[in-house]
């Protein structure tokens, strides 16, 4: 699995826990990486996962439903999954504040075997780290 | 440099100086079934 993530575009490094089954996949410095991607990679290379998150730097945008997103690059967007958090960042929405937040990707539901990879990745934001 | 031509570069970093530092900086999973 280790050699299968590093591959995947964007990885620099791939750190696997056995003891814990905890993986950290650390981008280049670009940070482009795409995290359903890695999902992908990582159930092509027979585990399942259980839980992704994700640390980010990024802009907080409102899209035209409404919806908050994190813009973590040019092309790459996640929308905020609404909870206190979320709604504390109101007052940056469109604006030039960066934030850098760690936040929960996906998480597997009872029974569940797999992600649905047809569905958007959406970030619940646990943490609001930095503000700048 | 005239002062249109710096006041453009300011106005371009201020916009795109946050965009450049947008970035992923790591993923975290849990997995299961590793062996």
């Amino acid at each position: 699995m280790e050699q299968h993530l590093g591959r995947q575009s964007g990885v620099e490094k791939v750190a696997v826990n056995l003891l814990d089954g905890k993986v950290e996949v650390i981008p280049k410095e670009d940070g482009q990486i795409d995290p359903a991607q890695l999902m992908k990679a990582t159930y092509d290379s027979g585990v399942t996962v259980a839980e992704m998150d994700v640390t980010a730097r990024g802009k907080i945008m409102k899209d035209s439903s409404g919806n908050l997103s994190l813009q973590v690059g040019p092309n790459r967007a996640f929308v905020l999954v609404q909870n206190e958090l979320s709604k504390s960042l109101e007052p940056i929405v469109d604006s030039q504040t960066a934030i850098t937040v760690r936040g929960q990707l996906y998480k597997k539901s009872t029974g569940k075997k797999k992600a649905d990879p047809s569905v958007p990745l959406k970030v619940l934001i646990l943490d609001v780290q930095k503000k700048e | 440099m005239n002062a249109k031509a710096i006041a453009i570069l300011v106005l371009l970093g201020a916009t795109l100086g946050p965009m450049a530092q947008a970035q992923i900086k790591s993923v975290e999973m849990r997995v299961e079934g590793m062996t």
